[in-house]
């Protein structure tokens, strides 16, 4: 049996900022584990930057300004202990990072160059062009291989083993060889990112973000914090769900629908296609349900079309823009209007973690940081500039603590540990043989659609009903997938399959949490509850699972500076 | 345009190697990544391929099509087709990589590899890990075009000096890595990072342009190289075939603007592992008429234009 002091669980910003910060004691046996090659991982996929108030650009900027902006964004959901503390490390993290290399964008001074973002009272966050999150992530792996920290790539997390409250260590397949391993250890910090596959072909995320992390420590008794705080953005291109630029409209493109309205005057005369994020998403769903979208069902769409702006304008202001359209969606912007839709962006929600110093969870010895779990720092809605910042400082700050903790820290028993490697050798075995069922991805997209449509971008109480009905239902039909692969190495439809089965558990963690919230906060809007509730609803989501069922309780949030006040820009 | 592809993959299970064809229907507008996605999906699950973010950031998805090295995610079918002419596509996995199964490759042997050139800061004292550096806009502008690698494995697919190599020379990622370094003013230590990239065989570029011209990220890896040899050369490595070559070159054109290719092999080699090595070549190049051992070339009739290029190029190196 393979056995570690501390074992990490992916590895994009998250989990090599804290393999990294783990490895730092040479007496201990650190292994990172990732599904993919370390710098595949999401967290390059990250453009426009990170926040940290280091008062190059504005002087007057500081991290209580960091602080407030980011309690502002969240809705006030966010616990400001945990801000305040993230917002007073972050400078000391991008000063650290650029002592990694990080190839950073200058000012005149020298000093790394800072632009204004959405929901920032001054321009703090910190970039590298429009790659930030590229070059993060491999500036973090070259440090790794400085560093010798061992990777097991190409494996699989399968399951996390807790017997009696303690934790024992995680079942994960070797996916080259199609072995299952049981792996002892101390203390593991699960960092495997978000879960907007939830949405399946409606989501800006990568095709293997299905939440492993978070659905493996929901099932080991870790409650998932808010998961209905679903971020989407407006403008996903119409068949693959890949992000156009905020600029086209920025730089007054139109919204048109079927009849060739330009349909935003309905929904914001004054501001038309520069509304808000969330109003803009709305409104284009809105049209596709009352059938002036194009196309049918997941594959409806409206068109932006930025023709009247001519090639010349097109040319100089956005020709990324163009670029990602011809890639991605076979149109030329000069020539064609493009077909868009809004698409899920991020999951504010996840793995509850209860000491933001150490992201450690309520089971000793798990700790989680980034997407996967919420501290809970972004609320009820995240800054942009926040998701990189909050990798790459609780990285570093899970890494720090699971190594502490195994310091601590013996190894368990394992025994629960070696009965549920056993058990998952043993799925594997059957499922592989299985030839009569249902197709597994007839599943998954049944599931996205589900959510879209029911638990997306506006929400109401019939509607989630429906939906939490309608999961429940699915989830019973995964007891019949299959899943058409018989071989041993390398079964992808296999893992495809386990991730099927976490996006599912989820989901319907994210419906139960909605259904529940009655009242509208940050990118939770519900059409018969309109407004925020304080009274009632300013508490944290928290979701159990129990066997097969599900169990829900809130926590308070915690405060410490600002009260709750209306939400305005 | 066609109704239908035939797509040919060649499937890999560890041990045995075959080809498997797969009737797509076509569909304008579309990318290979939703070629390869629908044949997994709607007809053979067992078929094996890596990606991930599917917008030209990961690096997971390169392929080969009909022997040429593509990104999969980032390249429409309809431009492929349009360059192949004809509906029938092989896929392949990318050449000069160890394959695992079907179409996804081993990447751990490329960053043993990648080790070799200290892929790193080696940072100058003038930065701490408190504060970090200051640095330059012009500086960073330097370090801004290598860091567009996403590691995608298309040059490494395209190099024809990999094809033959023994496994020696470096990929052209890893140049552009060690290039990363060298240029970057918070690296204290460039020549840690060129020493290497010198004892890998630098000089073996066959200047193919294959990897430049495929890079889905147009990294200028081929003037990279370039500037390696030069800073090679600068730190005193100058007795070795690669500079003696380059010399050989450089001397002939400023003194008669055309080489001497009968003099070239001794001045690279010199003159007994020319003998040695080199005669029984020439020989049968005489012997079919393609050189000419008494042609002893002219100066050209532009040579004082030449030496005014030479003179000009001197001028703006300094």
């Amino acid at each position: 049996m393979l056995s570690y002091d501390v074992i990490i669980v992916g590895a994009g910003g998250a989990g090599m900022m804290a393999a990294l910060n783990a490895s730092e004691d040479k007496s201990l046996k650190v292994a990172c584990l990732s599904k993919i090659f370390p710098t595949r991982s999401h967290t390059g996929a990250a453009q426009g930057g990170i926040n940290a108030a280091m008062g190059y650009r504005d002087e007057n900027d500081s991290p209580e300004s960091h602080f407030r902006d980011t309690v502002k964004g969240s809705d006030f959901l966010a616990d400001q202990d945990a801000v305040e503390f993230f917002t007073t490390n972050m400078p000391k993290v991008i000063s650290e990072l650029d002592y990694f290399g990080v190839p950073f964008s200058r000012d005149e001074n020298g000093n790394i160059a800072q632009r204004p973002f959405g929901g920032a009272s001054s321009p703090r966050t910190c970039y590298s062009a429009d790659k930030t999150g590229h070059v993060i992530l491999h500036a973090l792996y070259e440090q790794c291989l400085k560093n010798g920290v061992k990777f097991h790539n190409d494996w699989h997390l399968l399951s996390i083993s807790v017997n009696k409250g303690k934790f024992e260590g995680i079942v994960a397949m070797d996916i080259r060889s199609g072995e299952i391993h049981a792996i002892q250890a101390k203390s593991v910090v699960i960092a495997t990112g978000g879960f907007g596959r939830v949405y399946w072909s409606r989501t800006t995320n990568a095709i293997n973000m299905t939440g492993d992390g978070t659905a493996a420590c929901f099932e080991a008794g870790i409650p998932l914090k808010d998961p209905e705080f679903v971020q989407f953005h407006p403008t996903g291109l119409a068949s693959t769900g890949v992000l156009l630029s905020e600029a086209c409209r920025g730089e007054g493109g139109y919204l048109i629908n079927k009849d060739g309205e330009r349909f935003m005057a309905r929904y914001a005369p004054g501001k038309m296609e520069l509304g808000p994020r969330d109003l803009v998403s709305r409104a284009i769903e809105m049209e596709i349900k009352e059938g002036r979208g194009f196309g049918e069902g997941m594959g409806s769409y409206v068109l932006m079309d930025l023709r009247h702006l001519g090639e010349k304008k097109i040319m100089e202001r956005l020709p990324q823009v163009r670029e990602l359209a011809m890639d991605f969606e076979g149109v030329d912007l000069i020539k064609e209007p493009v077909p868009i839709r809004p698409s899920c962006h991020y999951t504010m929600g996840g793995i509850h973690v209860s000491d933001y110093r150490t992201c450690s969870t309520p089971i000793e010895g798990i700790h989680a940081a980034g997407e996967c779990c919420s501290v809970s720092i972004h609320g009820a809605n995240r800054l942009g500039g926040n998701s990189v910042a909050d990798v790459v400082l609780f990285g570093k700050y899970a890494g720090i603590g699971a190594r502490e903790n195994a310091k601590k820290r013996g190894f368990s028993s394992t025994e629960k540990l070696l009965e549920e490697a056993t058990g998952w050798t043993e799925k594997f075995k059957t499922i592989r043989e299985k030839t009569n069922g249902i197709d597994m991805f007839k599943i998954r997209d049944e599931l996205a659609e589900t959510m879209w449509n029911h638990v997306g971008i506006f929400r109401t109480e019939a509607e989630m009903e429906v939906a939490y009905e309608k999961v429940s239902r699915l989830i019973e039909d995964y007891e019949f997938a299959i899943i058409g692969d018989s071989s041993e190495r390398y079964n992808m439809a296999f893992l495809n399959y386990v991730e099927i089965g976490n996006i599912l558990k989820l989901a319907k963690a994210i419906a139960l949490g909605a259904l529940n919230r009655k009242e509208s906060r940050g990118s939770h809007a519900r059409a018969d509850y309109p407004e925020r509730d304080d009274n009632n609803f300013l508490k944290h989501t928290l979701i159990y699972k129990d066997g097969d069922q599900y169990r829900l309780e809130y926590s308070p949030v915690k405060i410490t500076k600002y009260q709750p006040e209306e939400r305005k820009y | 345009m066609y109704s239908t592809l035939y797509i040919k993959i060649r499937r890999f299970d560890g041990k045995k190697e075959w080809y498997q064809g797969y009737h797509l229907p076509y569909e304008k507008g579309r990318t290979v990544l939703w070629a390869l996605t629908t044949i997994r999906e709607q007809m053979d699950p067992t078929l094996v391929f890596t990606s991930a973010c599917r917008h030209a950031i990961c690096g997971s998805c390169a392929v080969t099509i009909n022997g040429n090295a593509f990104l999969a995610c980032k390249t429409s079918l309809d431009e492929v087709l349009e360059t192949f002419q004809t509906p029938h596509l092989i896929f392949e996995p990318l050449k000069n990589f160890e394959v695992i199964k079907d179409l996804a490759i081993e990447w751990e042997p490329k960053m043993e590899k990648m080790e070799k050139v200290k892929p790193w800061l080696l940072p100058t004292e003038e930065g701490s890990k408190e504060l970090g550096f200051k640095q330059s806009e012009e500086d960073y502008h330097q370090i801004a075009a290598p860091t567009d690698c996403i590691l995608c494995g298309v040059c490494t697919s395209e190099c024809n000096q990999l094809a033959v190599n023994d496994g020696t020379y470096l990929d052209p990622f890893i140049l552009n890595r060690a290039y990363r370094f060298v240029v970057d003013s918070r690296d204290g230590s460039p020549e840690e990072h060129i020493r290497p990239v010198f004892e890998n065989e630098l000089w073996k570029c066959l200047h193919c342009m294959q990897c430049v011209s495929k890079c889905p990220k147009g990294i200028p890896l081929t003037e990279q190289i370039a500037f390696l040899r030069q800073e090679s050369i600068r730190m005193g490595e100058v007795n070795n075939q690669g500079a003696r070559h380059a010399f050989a070159f450089h001397d002939d054109v400023r003194n008669k603007g055309r080489l001497n290719e009968m003099t070239l092999p001794i001045k690279t080699d010199g003159l007994v592992n020319t003998a040695m090595r080199k005669v029984p070549f020439a020989l049968r190049m005489i012997k079919k008429g393609k050189i000419n051992p008494f042609h002893m070339p002219k100066a050209v009739e532009g040579i004082k234009g030449v030496r005014e290029i030479y003179q000009y190029a001197k001028e703006v190196g300094e």
